[in-house]
């Protein structure tokens, strides 16, 4: 037993101070009601919503937690596509051809530090409320990552599995399929866990602005009918998605990207 | 084929110059002819109808005050919220990085909120804080703070046993190891946290104005969507750009100065 | 264990007492024995070197010398008080040079008398006086990253004798040097040393940079490392590596050592 302690002895401190946040949490809330439940709700009553949520409760916003997680998913897969399937090709023609370097990069570079939120208004004014202009929102997060990865993967390539390439005759195109793309494969994938992750906040944002259903919508719709339990529920929900994209990814890379360490 | 050599008589930095000048032209022709003679004018304005608003912006007002009016409120609240997560963050991941015991305490907690990205917290921030400054202050150092903590932790985390054990032997104490040892050493990781950190936050404040503000650009382009103005619109875009572009250029310019040491890799 | 006779005189400054070290298996796998029966002393400005082939044991004896890894078997004693843990007066001079490179020249060479609460005048001194001894004078503000390998390992044993130490451990400081710079850098230490005199324990595997240096050699085995003979060398300096002497000894201990890893 003693030994058990030792061996796991930060593992139980962590989970002590986790159960001490909640017990704290409980306590001010359902038990001394030192704040209002129009603030912050207990734990109790969060998993309660949650619980009603997941079993097909529809109150306050109109769907079901399977319902929002579904419509959110699926703009969010959506744009990511368009951003992935155009950034990764942009950035390695970026890094392997001077000529289209020297044309595209200027583009890319007024386009790059702007926020991915700030496409918003311009997109919901072109596009409507519907899912187009999500998609486009999406669309401009995924792809500044995933290009910019793409690129600098590509630009890492060493100089000298290039020479030897070379010398054993392969041509350009091979160079390129066979040499640099397979080199820059761990930070294309990446880039494209990173996409991931601005896709889903970036949608959030989308849908806290204009939508009328998803993840952000309930949580903005919550808020407008001071229900704070539906607010966490949908926050720890948004969070969870995200951290479980980020995982399937992470898994695709370990499978697919042997023999180098992820960058 | 990743070509470093230059076949023309200009150098590689004229090239650069003559291409972005060629490359940007031919946006702004192709916008200002789409934007004048195609049906793209029902929702695009002309490029140069965008370049004199944007100019126009900093004598004339946009709503109840002028561009730089706007941008210094923006400014603001990210420089307070980036202030206060600086502090914070470096302190808790520096303290995380170098204690097992706090690292066991506060480490769940902050993987738990982690995931969450910032703006979902602007509903409960509204609920909490109201309308005002505060709720977006907590916004945007959500939005800085989780990056630079995590940096500052992995900094601490991965300083360089030997170094430790070389200032121990030298007569250090443990205190002296921290802040002479740990904290320097962690200095490169505080400061590629503090760069997204900068970016991510300028990236709050605008997100922040747009669910909620009455100035600042995140509110410039959002009333410019409500009342269909595109051009509104596209002023404010520019001028996040430009500032997104000077503040992640500033914190490494930053860097360069403050980690000269770290220059020159393989000590 | 035969040991070497005369030539060594002086106060005992360390002494390493039956030393035995065995690392835990992981997850139940075999545990690895390191060191074994390893007994020994330092006298007052000798230079010993601690001299063996392959990769185990000899770091780890280093260590368990400076303090910063504990014997699972005897004891080892500075000027007669067991060693618990690493301490300014053992210096150490590590393969990596281990310096700060956040840190110019100066100021890691400063670093043990700052840490040490040593007044700024005084400091000051010092490290001139030791940037001088090592021959970086006009290198006080360059960093370490600015630095070619050799000059490196010059601010890590100005760095060791800034401090002063009762003994200085050296751990294959210029294995990672190109053969140029090593030889060099050899001739450095002994004019250093030479000049500045100090007890030393000096591990390496390469048998020309033993002879060149040594007072004293100890002939490691391997795995577990134990200790099979003991050469006194009284040669003058500086040495030539041809000299018959040199040769003679060269081709005994290598004809004794023991090459199966």
């Amino acid at each position: 037993m003693k030994q058990f302690l030792q061996k796991h002895k930060y593992k139980l401190i962590s989970v002590c101070s986790f159960l001490f946040v909640l017990l704290v949490w409980e306590l001010v809330t359902d038990v001394f009601h030192a704040i209002s439940p129009l603030m912050l709700p207990s734990p109790a009553k969060i998993l309660e919503t949650f619980i009603y949520k997941l079993s097909g409760g529809t109150n306050p916003d109109g769907a079901t937690l399977f319902e929002n997680i579904w419509a959110s998913l699926k703009i969010a897969l959506g744009g990511y596509v368009v951003g992935v399937l155009i950034g990764v090709p942009l950035g390695v023609g970026m890094a392997w051809s001077r000529r289209f370097e020297l044309f595209a990069k200027p583009l890319f570079n007024i386009i790059r530090p702007l926020p991915a939120l700030a496409w918003i208004p311009l997109m919901i004014l072109w596009l409507g409320i519907g899912y187009r202009s999500k998609i486009g929102i999406i669309f401009f997060a995924a792809f500044i990552s995933a290009t910019v990865n793409s690129y600098t993967g590509i630009r890492r390539t060493s100089q000298v599995h290039l020479w030897v390439g070379k010398t054993f005759g392969a041509a350009n195109r091979q160079l390129l399929f066979k040499v640099a793309i397979p080199t820059a494969l761990p930070m294309i994938f990446t880039g494209l866990r990173l996409a991931l992750g601005s896709a889903w906040v970036a949608l959030v944002a989308a849908e806290l602005l204009a939508a009328t259903r998803g993840l952000g919508f309930m949580i903005q719709m919550a808020r407008m009918l001071g229900r704070p339990d539906v607010i966490i529920v949908g926050m720890l929900t948004i969070g969870f998605i995200g951290l479980l994209l980020n995982t399937v990814l992470e898994k695709l890379q370990n499978k697919f990207v042997k023999g180098a360490k992820k960058g | 084929m990743i070509d470093t050599t230059s076949k023309s008589r200009f150098s590689i930095k004229q090239l650069t110059v003559i291409y972005t000048i060629i490359s940007l032209l031919s946006l702004l022709v192709v916008w200002e002819l789409a934007a004048r003679f195609t049906s793209a004018s029902m929702f695009l304005p002309p490029a140069s109808q965008v370049l004199m608003a944007f100019c126009r912006s900093f004598v004339e007002p946009i709503g109840k005050h002028t561009m730089l009016v706007h941008l210094g409120y923006s400014l603001y609240r990210v420089a307070v919220a980036f202030a206060i997560s600086t502090v914070t963050g470096i302190a808790l991941g520096v303290g995380m990085g170098y204690s097992r015991l706090l690292e066991a305490i506060l480490k769940p907690l902050f993987e738990f909120i982690r995931p969450i990205p910032p703006l979902a917290w602007i509903p409960l921030s509204i609920l909490w804080f109201g309308l005002g400054d505060t709720g977006k202050f907590f916004i945007i150092f959500l939005g800085c703070f989780c990056f630079i903590t995590v940096n500052t932790y992995d900094g601490a985390k991965n300083v360089d046993p030997e170094l430790m054990g070389a200032a121990r032997m030298l007569g250090a104490s443990e205190r002296q190891v921290f802040f002479e040892i740990v904290l320097p050493s962690s200095v490169p990781y505080i400061f590629a946290g503090l760069q997204i950190a900068v970016t991510a936050g300028w990236s709050a404040v605008v997100g922040a104005e747009m669910v909620q503000s009455n100035e600042g650009v995140g509110w410039m382009i959002v009333r410019g969507m409500s009342t269909g103005n595109t051009q509104q619109i596209m002023v404010g875009m520019v001028a996040i750009g430009i500032v997104g572009f000077i503040l992640a250029n500033l914190t490494s310019a930053l860097e360069r100065r403050l980690c000269a040491w770290n220059e020159q890799k393989g000590v | 264990m035969e040991r070497a006779k005369g030539s060594v005189t002086g106060n005992v400054v360390l002494e390493c007492r039956n030393v035995g070290r065995t690392f835990k298996g992981y997850n139940g796998g075999p545990d690895n024995e390191v060191l074994r029966g390893v007994d020994f002393e330092v006298r007052e400005n000798e230079f010993l070197v601690l001299f063996g082939a392959g990769q185990c044991g000899k770091t780890t004896l280093l260590n368990i010398l400076a303090g910063l890894d504990m014997p699972t078997e005897g004891e080892v004693f500075a000027r007669g008080k067991k060693v618990t843990g690493p301490a300014p007066e053992r210096g150490v001079v590590y393969q990596k040079t281990s310096l700060f490179p956040w840190m110019t020249v100066e100021d890691n060479v400063g670093f043990g008398p700052k840490v040490r609460h040593m007044p700024k005048a005084e400091r000051a001194a010092r490290i001139k006086k030791y940037l001088e001894l090592v021959g970086l004078t006009g290198f006080e503000k360059s960093f370490p990253g600015q630095l070619s390998g050799g000059m490196r390992q010059r601010v890590g044993i100005a760095r060791a004798y800034a401090n002063q130490p009762d003994i200085m451990l050296m751990d294959e400081p210029f294995g990672h040097l190109d053969a140029q710079t090593r030889y060099m850098m050899e001739e450095e230490l002994q004019r250093i040393w030479q000049k500045e005199k100090r007890t030393v324990v000096f591990v390496t595997n390469n048998i020309e940079e033993a002879l060149f240096l040594a007072d004293r050699i100890i002939l490691l085995t391997n795995c577990p490392t134990h200790i099979k003979k003991e050469y006194a060398i009284d040669m003058p300096h500086p040495r030539d590596y041809v000299d018959p002497e040199f040769l003679r000894l060269r081709q005994e201990i290598t004809d004794n050592m023991d090459l199966t890893l």
